[in-house]
């Protein structure tokens, strides 16, 4: 009992002086603005790395089709990248001075090319102020799917699960650019799986946006 | 908003497009005038207009006629030599110097005085062509002196004078000194001694009226005085336009309608004329009719017409509507108001679209514009009618304290001006009057025109070197007596402009100490037995399309048509 009144005592002042000030400042301000950005029909065109392999790097260029349902949630509905590898110094090494056979099998886990889809869900839009001359709005998402990888062998299919988050600036009603930074979990075996990270940036065309 | 303040504030969009006629005589009448060339002595009429029969000087000795830049037909050529050498120019510095000089150029004039005269200097008639290459060489610096010299040696007769005059206004434009430029085209078209400068004088000096510019030298004794059967389209446009005006200002509108009928249908001086004329009969008629409504309407959406003009009628329709009680229609003109992008536009109209809103009910969105004008942009603004909206938006949601707060708010902030005008100081002398009185309308005017001159005479000592002593001594003088002036008119403005800002204030503050007496008897009233507290609104504040960004404080320009305030009501319903 005598805790419960010592603690009331030391609440009450805070108590008193946010009733004080909800007296003299009544109300909640906020800006509300109808929303300047929206996405419909999103077309993707974009170049990318894969940048953690340690025997190659792959240059990547990909296409991808969103359909937006709404601001916060879309569907990637088709999604495809293709790599260009590059062999790293340490395969090269490894080949000349060690003969490491080119089929070594941590060789043959380079993609060549994957398709996916995806789901999108962005829960942050926000603004800021370039220079205090100009207003840059974006958006921030988070994105989850499915990818089918070719790798480099024979039946070379895999499955993966891609996960990664991205943010995209608007420049416009059509226009926007996107950083993707997403993770594909390549099932390679039966009990063997590959990380393949893949960093992206792109530009969005959005059509079909209601003003 | 009462008529009267209604009248005042179209009153003062007009003056946006037709500047007001400044009481008396401007400096640029009176400027001193270059000495006169020696050969005035043998023909004084010469001094005064030109000779009847000059002709411009023969084709190929004309600037005008070869592109100026064309150096092979030079004006020169063919030129008399200057008489200037036959009796000397008298000093520039000896014609009565006014005993109020700029601090800077305090001595120089003095010396002048008290020195004398200099020996005439002969001036080589080469100067002019090396001063028009140095011109067209883009080096205005070194040719504003010698074309003032030559002018000074060079009778008013000569086919260059004209010439000279131009180049040298031009000279002084480029070099920020624009004023000064200005008094030379103005005096081009005033003497008219050469016909093919003339048009070219015009459209500099029609140029110079986008910026602060002395209304009656260039609108009044220039553009309102032409002759207009030989001007070009586009400068005789303007000249009837600003010829309509001031017809207008003198009550004379079938005069004007003489002058805006020959303008074009499809050109931009029409709308303008057309602004001006809705204008003055909103004056005159007690009751606005839905026509004059519609005609402002039309003008507010009429692309030859500056955005500012556009919302300036685009503010008169929203105006004349909520006069007549129309506020939806009020506050759909005012949503006619386009801004550039983040520009945080005018404080006087959040506070007519708070009032307007506050009309039609919307305490809640009425509340968020006066936080609007809260922000840095609007901190300085004389807006005492934002603390008497502010607590009645509070005393109908019930919330007597801010709502005295708020009423208390206009005479602490205001309590300087306030007693200024109880002790019947100079009213002049407030800063917030002040502030208020030189924001807008004709004060504004006045008092960028005294800032330029200010800033013109601070950089005409930067070229004190390079223009040599005698060009230096006649801008001094000039920009001296231009200033005296301009501060003479501002003054005027200024003391009429601040006894309205200063009754807009009493008025303000008469209505919030009757606001604060009726939120006082609320306070303490008794709350009856069974009363509830009325049902709260339904507000929609966020539609499926909108985002919302919490207020804490940091004001953005994008947001700040935007603010909307969450605030409950606290009345209570009484019993039967």
């Amino acid at each position: 009992m005598r805790y419960a009144l010592l603690i009331l005592l030391f609440l009450a002042p805070g108590l008193a002086r946010a009733q004080a000030e909800a007296l003299e400042n009544p109300g909640a301000v906020s800006a509300i603005q109808e929303r300047q950005y929206r996405m419909n029909h999103e077309l993707y065109l974009g170049v990318g790395v894969l940048p953690a392999d340690a025997f190659y790097k792959g240059l990547t260029g990909s296409v991808s089709y969103t359909y937006h349902f709404s601001d916060t949630f879309a569907w990637q509905v088709g999604r495809g990248t293709y790599s260009y590898n590059i062999q790293t110094s340490l395969r090269r090494q490894l080949e000349r001075d060690f003969d490491v056979a080119p089929t070594a099998s941590a060789f043959e886990d380079q993609v060549q090319w994957m398709v996916g889809s995806d789901l999108v869900w962005s829960p942050l839009y926000g603004k800021t102020a370039v220079l205090n001359s100009s207003v840059l709005h974006f958006e921030a998402f988070l994105i989850g799917g499915g990818t089918v990888v070719k790798i480099d062998r024979q039946d070379g299919f895999r499955p993966a699960i891609n996960l990664g988050l991205g943010v995209r600036m608007f420049s416009g009603k059509t226009l926007s650019f996107r950083l993707d930074v997403t993770n594909n979990v390549v099932f390679a075996g039966a009990s063997r799986i590959i990380n393949v990270p893949v960093v992206q940036l792109g530009t969005a065309f959005n059509f079909g946006a209601t003003e | 908003m009462t008529s009267r303040s209604l009248i005042a504030a179209l009153a003062s969009a007009a003056l946006v497009v037709s500047p007001a006629r400044a009481p008396a005589q401007s400096g640029g009448g009176s400027l001193p005038m270059p000495p006169p060339p020696s050969g005035a002595k043998a023909t004084p009429a010469a001094a005064s207009k030109p000779a009847p029969g000059t002709p411009a000087a023969a084709p190929g000795a004309k600037p005008a006629q070869g592109a100026p830049a064309a150096s092979g037909a030079k004006p020169t050529q063919g030129t008399p030599a200057t008489p200037g050498a036959e009796a000397g120019a008298p000093a520039t510095g000896t014609e009565g110097t006014p005993a109020a000089t700029a601090p800077a150029t305090d001595k120089k004039p003095q010396a002048a005085a008290e020195a004398p005269p200099p020996v005439p200097q002969k001036v080589d008639p080469g100067v002019f062509d090396q001063a028009l290459k140095d011109y067209f060489d883009g080096k205005p610096r070194a040719a504003a002196g010698p074309l003032y010299a030559w002018l000074q040696a060079a009778p008013k007769t000569d086919d260059n004078y004209a010439w000279a005059q131009y180049f040298l206004a031009r000279s002084l434009i480029d070099l920020g000194l624009t004023h000064a430029g200005a008094s030379y085209l103005a005096r081009i078209a005033r003497e008219r001694s050469n016909p093919n400068v003339i048009p070219r004088a015009l459209d500099t000096l029609k140029e110079l009226t986008d910026r602060p510019h002395d209304d009656v030298m260039i609108d009044e004794q220039v553009f309102g005085a032409l002759d207009l059967g030989f001007l070009p389209e586009d400068t005789g446009a303007y000249a009837h336009y600003q010829q309509g005006l001031v017809d207008l200002r003198v009550g004379n509108e079938r005069w004007a309608n003489t002058h805006f009928a020959k303008l074009s249908e499809t050109s931009a001086e029409a709308s303008r004329a057309k602004f001006a004329l809705l204008v003055t009969r909103l004056k005159q008629v007690k009751e606005p009719s839905e026509e004059l409504i519609a005609d402002f309407l039309g003008l507010s959406k009429d692309e030859k017409l500056t955005r500012e003009a556009r919302n300036e009628a685009a503010l008169a329709v929203a105006r004349l509507r909520y006069e007549r009680l129309d506020y939806p229609g009020a506050l759909e003109a005012y949503n006619l108001v386009k801004l550039p992008e983040l520009d945080p536009g005018r404080a006087s109209l959040y506070l007519e679209e708070a009032w307007t809103r506050y009309k039609l009910g919307e305490l809640r969105a009425s509340l968020g514009i006066l936080t609007t004008l809260d922000a840095p942009s609007f901190r300085d603004e004389f807006l005492p009618d934002k603390y008497l909206l502010r607590a009645l938006i509070y005393r109908d949601l019930c919330h007597y304290l801010p709502a005295k707060r708020a009423a208390k708010e206009l005479t602490r902030r205001f309590a300087d001006s306030l007693e200024a005008v109880h002790n019947r100081d100079d009213l002049t002398q407030d800063i917030r009057l002040r502030r208020a009185a030189n924001s807008h309308g004709g004060t504004q005017r006045a008092s960028r025109f005294v800032e330029t001159l200010d800033l013109e005479g601070e950089r005409l000592g930067r070229y004190a070197g390079s223009f040599g002593d005698r060009l230096f001594t006649h801008l001094t003088k000039l920009y001296d007596l231009s200033r005296a002036e301009a501060v003479r008119v501002y003054d005027a403005r200024l003391a009429e402009a601040v006894r309205q800002e200063a009754d807009t204030l009493l008025r303000a503050a008469e209505q919030v100490r009757l606001m604060e007496y009726e939120v006082g008897l609320k306070l303490y009233e008794r709350v009856k037995k069974g009363a509830k507290l009325v049902a709260p609104e339904d507000e929609q504040l966020l539609t499926p399309d909108s985002v919302a960004f919490r207020f804490d404080g940091e004001y953005w320009n994008d947001e700040l048509k935007s603010y909307r305030v969450s605030i409950e009501s606290r009345c209570i319903e009484e019993t039967p």
